[in-house]
């Protein structure tokens, strides 16, 4: 597969009156390759929002180059910015951003005739964008009259229906509810499937990122902290801030002695494999949902539940280990009352060392660009 | 803290009669969440309770105090109900400091000065917000404001506290964090608590009573969280809790089989007073169907979506399109069925509701 | 009349209490509202229509309303005043629309004091900048004219400002700005991203101009329009300054004229009155028609993320249209500024603009007497009284329709905004009709109140307005809170709802007090030998050949507008922190 997006050593400041120089995007490469459907994932004021209106043209760059589809786009060295409207890019954005004054029919039909396209042709292939959208029969209404759901459609009809290679989606679900979210993620994703599109998916919710996409990339602070596929991120983050940032997280601090594992404030070791190399105060990290309660056969720390909490879909138990209060979710048809014993197993933790954390007051800074 | 109880109350607006001899009662010390779809009259139940509409038909007492009683003609005003009540919308009043805010409800009983601000710092300490007493609420998050609200609501003695959605507005994190405050500060003073909402999700990690409603405004079950999860009543239960498959099933020879193209016997009891003549529906949660290959019970993996915590698959069960969940821990464990793959499949606490009617099915 | 529902679900609110506030404010706004809107309109109509005949019963009677018609004199004034006014909003609209991009969407410097700047037509009177405009190219003298003739050698004035255009161009000078303001906050307001959008689909920046965002700011446009065209269909000042002396009537002055030369006589004020109809009758068809315009299509461009749209590189033509917008200013704010200040010094009217020609003894002369002083004191009178009366009055209308929602709360708001089409002068005579000892025998003419009771009716819509605004905004749980905490209906309107509408109220007194000080259009038939007002003053100074002693009222009265402007930003900035 051909890499059809590429960001070589892309680099974006903002020069702000209150705070100074502040770096959006720091030294991103990216290699997005043809088909795929590709997320950008992180906190706000992460970067990830300035990279898409890079892509799209909306923003110069203060370092670095761009490339689409094999031709240089954006370059800070050589002073070329090829405008949006030259880039054919299709582009869906957060607020849907179709036009009010315009039918639905006029909307999808913009595109084409901007670029001279003749009347029957237009008809056509506005219908055809249409029926793949589900808004047949609503040619002539106005946006207003029509729900989010359908305004997103048509945000989607009128990217589609100049049948652009590259697709930048700027967290297009966001501002739907949540059953409307699901339903939109399938039907981008069979569209993607019908026309080929290369994607550029951009959220800060990680389980629709992790639905979506085939990699994704994940940063924060305006710098790129991973790329990789969605399993790969969630069962091999790099750092404490993409393993909690890709799902609710269990943080353990360890002690590392004499080859065994003592979980802070408790003499009993935990019954897990060391890697090599690992001494001293440590961290691991684990999710709820994947720390197995068992029985006194299968060995694993023993404890007792502190807290039992009944949610729909999940029993939520809380558990002391050492010092630390652990929370575990099960299926309800694993069964504990508050008080019992029980014995606690860590699947595959990952280790970190002890701090890896970042200040707040930075982040809080970026918050305000 | 008193009991609150509604008795065969009837509300409409104009023609349309929105609650029909309807009671329900709060026991005292407690919180019951009220839980419906919008529409289903919950925020008219509050509005009765405040005094800010008149129900035809009823009687709601607090304690033994009678509020109102349509037959003996008892309507007290709502000023003088003595309820507390936090808005959806926080209803903090903007031209007033946190301080202001919270004292108000002590001015209007005519407590004396240095009462009200040692009462109302009291209240601002309960939620956390003692140290902003002198902002005004421009100045606060949506969650800060909320915390003002419900300290307001807590100033006085109030018998009861409503709470009318109170974090709707709020995002995902902040909405946890309210919730165990709102526990926290429920257990320290032993409030009663009447908390509305449509979110069953929030409801049951707060509640220790829920009452759900239905969307013709009727109570459709009461009980703790485990009776509403485990067993629902009817079916609006329990499809309101969660996202559910529901495969049709028929009797065949006495045992309960699958009918949708498939028709493996299930090993279940059959259900008493289920109507089998008529077609009948097996309702299993996503994730209580469980990967098993001994199961006789075969399906095939059209897709599957990792979801983190979970992976989400599309099982295609004979005609049937099932949906499935399966947790990290059981992949960790046992592995990821790859598309295409025939797997066994199991079905834990199936349920059995009759089949809807075509026409509903059709919206 | 069936004011409430049956099962009035407010009445729960105050309990079992005998006395209803609601029920009493919804019924002293219908009355109030009656007396101050209703019957000067009916009286108007009333009097057109029907006629005493000696058995002294009222007989139904056109003949009035026919001869009106058939006087050529009349028909030209109505052709004028159409024309005029479809003139005025085309051009001041184009003229708005075009400094509103500019200005909000380009990236053209000192875009802060521009905007401040531009917006100084609004305050100014246009009367004043008619005097000024007539000063330099009145066709016979002006001064500008004189200085064109003598350095170009010419025969004749070149420019003649006492024409249908010359009406047209200090109209449009201070007119544009309702469209201006509006098209401007429109363009603040737009979410950018429907800009950006069709950038992606593949139009060039000046297609999206064309496409998309004019096409989204129309009902901006259309409002301001609507704002331009009624009130030059309606406006006397500047057609009677500049038009007057070539024979150029229009409806308003030829009202003004028809009631002038019949000495306030009764028979005067209904051929005044019937004229009236007449323009109510072109006013309602010009809004009927901009209804018509404006329902095709009505949308929401407020939503998204607010984030700063991009503005627009001007490159090469940056600096020229820079030039174009200061000459503009200069045109439209400082030359009749200075012309007006400059003549207040002359020692006689017509006299060259030298130094040896000043003097301060017109502002002498025009203080002596006492007269000056007290058309100040009137106008501040009439205006402050005015203000705070429709302060209050606005808000009860805004808080019985937008709270109390009565069953027939549109015929309330109808009521409220009827003065809104009803150009001044008509109202004047309304009002004339109907306070003259007709209603109640109550005769309030050659008093200060009997243009008070018309400033109360042409300005209530304004604070109407802005109260209702903030009324929507006061959510009703904010109340409910309060009743749940403890207060009465009446306590939580006192502690809730007033303080936090008090901002608006405030700006919606200076929304009446600024204009009703500055008006001429009124006063101008209700003055009395005692009560004249500045602006009464002002013009029938310049009316008296007095033109020197006029401009320097003039220039006293700008003093006074400019100081109580600062004072009411000042003030309303200080408000914003509540």
């Amino acid at each position: 597969m051909a890499d059809q997006i590429i960001l070589r050593n892309v680099t974006k400041i903002f020069t702000t009156k209150t705070l100074g120089d502040i770096t959006a995007v720091d030294n991103f490469n990216i290699n997005v390759h043809e088909g795929e459907c590709f997320s950008f994932l992180g906190p706000s004021g992460c970067g990830k929002s300035t990279t898409l209106r890079m892509i799209a043209g909306f923003e110069d760059l203060t370092a670095g180059e761009i490339e689409l589809c094999g031709k240089l786009v954006s370059s800070s060295e050589k002073k070329l910015y090829v405008p949006p409207e030259e880039r054919g890019l299709g582009m869906v954005f957060q607020a849907f951003a179709v036009w009010p004054h315009m039918t639905v029919f006029d909307n999808v039909a913009f595109p084409l005739a901007i670029k001279k396209v003749n009347k029957v042709d237009i008809k056509k292939r506005v219908a055809e964008a249409l029926k793949h959208t589900s808004l047949s029969g609503l040619e002539d209404v106005y946006p207003g009259e029509l729900s989010g759901g359908q305004q997103q459609r048509i945000a989607l009809a009128r990217a589609i229906v100049t049948n652009p290679k590259v697709m930048l989606l700027d967290e297009p679900l966001s501002n739907l509810d949540p059953k409307l979210r699901e339903t939109m993620r399938f039907e981008i994703k069979s569209l993607q499937k019908k026309f080929g599109f290369t994607i550029i998916f951009v959220t800060h919710d990680q389980s629709e990122a992790m639905a979506i996409s085939d990699r994704m990339m994940v940063c924060d602070m305006g710098k790129i902290m991973q790329i990789d596929t969605p399993e790969n991120l969630y069962n091999h983050p790099n750092s404490r801030f993409v393993h909690n940032f890709l799902g609710e997280s269990t943080f353990i601090k360890v002690e590392v002695k004499g080859g065994k594992v003592y979980p802070e404030g408790s003499n009993q070791a935990l019954d897990i494999e060391i890697p090599k190399g690992v001494q001293g105060k440590m961290v691991i990290a684990t999710r709820p949902n994947e720390i197995e309660l068992t029985t006194p056969s299968a060995g694993g720390f023993k404890t007792h539940i502190e807290k039992r909490i009944f949610l729909t879909d999940r029993t939520e138990y809380l558990v002391p280990v050492g010092n630390q209060m652990v929370k575990i979710q099960t299926p309800h048809r694993v069964r504990y009352n508050a008080q019992d014993e029980c014995y606690v197993k860590f699947i595959m933790p990952i280790w970190y060392p002890e701090d890896d954390e970042k200040t707040e007051a930075e982040r809080n800074k970026r918050q305000l660009i | 803290m008193a009991e609150v109880k509604f008795e065969h109350i009837t509300a409409s607006y104009g023609k349309k009669t929105i609650l029909k001899d309807f009671s329900l009662t709060v026991n005292s010390n407690e919180i019951l969440c009220l839980v419906g779809p919008s529409g289903c009259g919950k925020t008219t139940l509050v509005r009765c309770l405040l005094g800010l509409m008149k129900p035809e038909t009823g009687t709601i007492t607090v304690g033994d105090r009678v509020l109102f009683d349509a037959k003996k003609k008892i309507n007290i005003p709502a000023e003088k109900r003595n309820i507390g009540i936090v808005f959806q919308d926080y209803a903090v009043w903007p031209h007033m400091t946190v301080l202001e805010n919270v004292s108000y409800p002590l001015k209007k009983r005519h407590i004396p000065k240095d009462e009200i601000r040692s009462r109302a710092m009291k209240a601002l300490e309960l939620v956390h917000m003692e140290s902003y007493a002198n902002h005004l609420p421009m100045q606060l998050s949506g969650g800060q404001q909320q915390r003002v609200a419900i300290a307001r609501a807590l100033v006085v003695d109030s018998e009861i506290l409503v709470m009318d959605e109170p974090i709707t507005n709020l995002d995902a994190k902040l909405r946890e964090e309210m919730l165990l405050e709102i526990r926290m500060v429920q257990s320290r003073l032993k409030s009663t608590v009447l908390y509305i909402t449509h979110d069953q999700q929030s409801a049951l990690q707060l509640c220790d009573k829920m009452a759900i409603m239905e969307l013709d405004g009727s109570l459709c079950q009461y009980g703790n969280d485990e009776d509403i999860i485990l067993s629902p009543t009817n079916r609006f239960t329990f499809e309101f809790i969660g996202v559910s498959n529901m495969i049709p099933v028929s009797l065949q020879k006495d045992r309960i089989c699958l009918d949708c193209g498939v028709s493996d016997s299930l090993d279940v009891e059959i259900p008493e007073g289920l109507d089998f003549s008529k077609p009948v529906e097996m309702g299993v949660r996503m994730n209580d169907v469980v990967f098993d290959n001994n199961s006789s019970i075969k399906a095939k993996v059209t897709s599957k979506v990792f979801l983190g915590s979970e992976y989400d698959y599309f099982l295609q069960l004979g005609n049937k399109e099932i949906r499935v969940q399966q947790s990290m821990l059981d992949a960790k464990l046992n592995g990821v069925p790859e598309n295409g793959a025939m797997i066994g499949i199991r079905f834990v606490n199936p349920r059995f509701y009759p089949a809807k009617e075509v026409s509903s099915e059709a919206i | 009349m069936k004011l409430f529902n049956k099962d009035d679900s407010m009445a729960v609110l105050d309990g079992k209490k005998r006395f209803n506030l609601d029920k009493a404010l919804t019924i002293t706004t219908f009355i109030l509202l009656l007396i101050i809107v209703i019957i000067p309109v009916f009286m108007i109509i009333f009097n057109t229509f029907f006629v005493k005949a000696t058995t002294g019963h009222w007989a139904f009677d056109v003949s009035m309303f026919k001869t009106q018609l058939s006087e050529p004199k009349n028909l030209s004034a109505m052709w004028n005043t159409v024309k005029i006014a479809i003139l005025t909003t085309i051009v001041g609209t184009i003229a708005g629309v075009f400094y509103a991009w500019l200005l909000g969407r380009s990236d053209i410097p000192a875009k802060g004091l521009m905007k401040a700047l531009f917006n100084i037509p609004y305050m100014f009177p246009p009367f004043l900048g008619a005097m000024a405009w007539d000063m330099l190219l009145n066709g016979r003298g002006g001064y500008f004219n004189k200085f064109l003739m003598r350095v170009f050698q010419l025969e004749s004035a070149p420019i003649n400002i006492n024409s249908i255009w010359g009406i047209v161009f200090v109209e449009v000078s201070y007119y544009f700005p309702f469209v201006f303001m509006q098209v401007v906050a429109a363009l603040e307001k737009m979410d950018p991203t429907l800009e950006e959008c069709a950038r992606i689909a593949g139009a060039k920046q000046s297609t999206v101009i064309w496409r998309i965002t004019l096409p989204l700011t129309k009902p901006a446009i259309s409002a301001g329009a609507l704002l331009i065209l009624t009130t030059s269909l309606a406006h006397f000042g500047v057609p009677s300054i500049i038009g007057y002396s070539q024979g150029i009537y229009t409806l308003p002055t030829r009202i003004y004229a028809v009631i002038y030369n019949a000495g306030g006589s009764f028979e005067g004020i209904r051929q005044g009155a019937s004229l009236s109809v007449l323009l109510v009758a072109v006013v309602s068809l010009a809004l009927i028609i901009q209804n018509k315009i404006l329902s095709s299509g009505s949308f929401d461009i407020i939503k998204g993320k607010s984030t700063r749209p991009t503005l627009i590189k001007l490159r090469g033509a940056k600096y020229p249209l820079l030039v174009i917008c200061i000459v503009t200013l200069i045109i439209i704010v400082v030359v009749p500024l200075v012309m007006i200040v400059l003549v207040s010094f002359l020692k006689a009217y017509g006299l060259p603009l030298k130094l040896e020609n000043f003097t301060f003894a017109q502002y002498k002369r025009v203080f002596k007497g006492g007269g000056t002083i007290d058309s100040i004191k009137n106008s501040l009178f009439a205006s402050i009284t005015a203000g705070v009366v429709c302060m209050l009055l606005g808000t009860l209308v805004a808080y019985v329709v937008q709270k109390i929602k009565p069953k027939n709360k549109g015929a309330l708001e109808f009521m409220s905004m009827l003065p809104y089409a009803i150009p001044g002068t008509v109202l004047s005579i309304g009002v004339i009709l109907a306070w003259q000892g007709a209603v109640f025998g109550i005769n309030l003419y050659n008093t200060i109140w009997i243009i008070i009771v018309a400033y109360l009716a042409r300005y209530l819509s304004f604070s109407m307005k802005t109260s209702s605004a903030a009324l929507l905004q006061v959510s009703s749980s904010l109340e409910e809170a309060a009743r749940a905490c403890g207060a009465s209906h009446t306590e939580s309107l006192a502690d809730i709802t007033l303080p936090l509408i008090r901002p608006a109220m405030v700006s919606g007194f200076f929304l009446i007090f600024l204009p009703a000080m500055r008006e001429v259009t009124t006063s101008i038939l209700l003055y009395g030998p005692k009560t004249r007002t500045l602006g009464v003053q002002i013009y029938g100074l310049r009316d008296a050949g007095m033109i020197p002693q006029a401009a320097a009222l003039a220039t006293v009265a700008i003093g006074i507008i400019i100081v109580l402007n600062t004072l009411v930003n000042y003030i309303v900035k200080d408000r914003k922190g509540v």
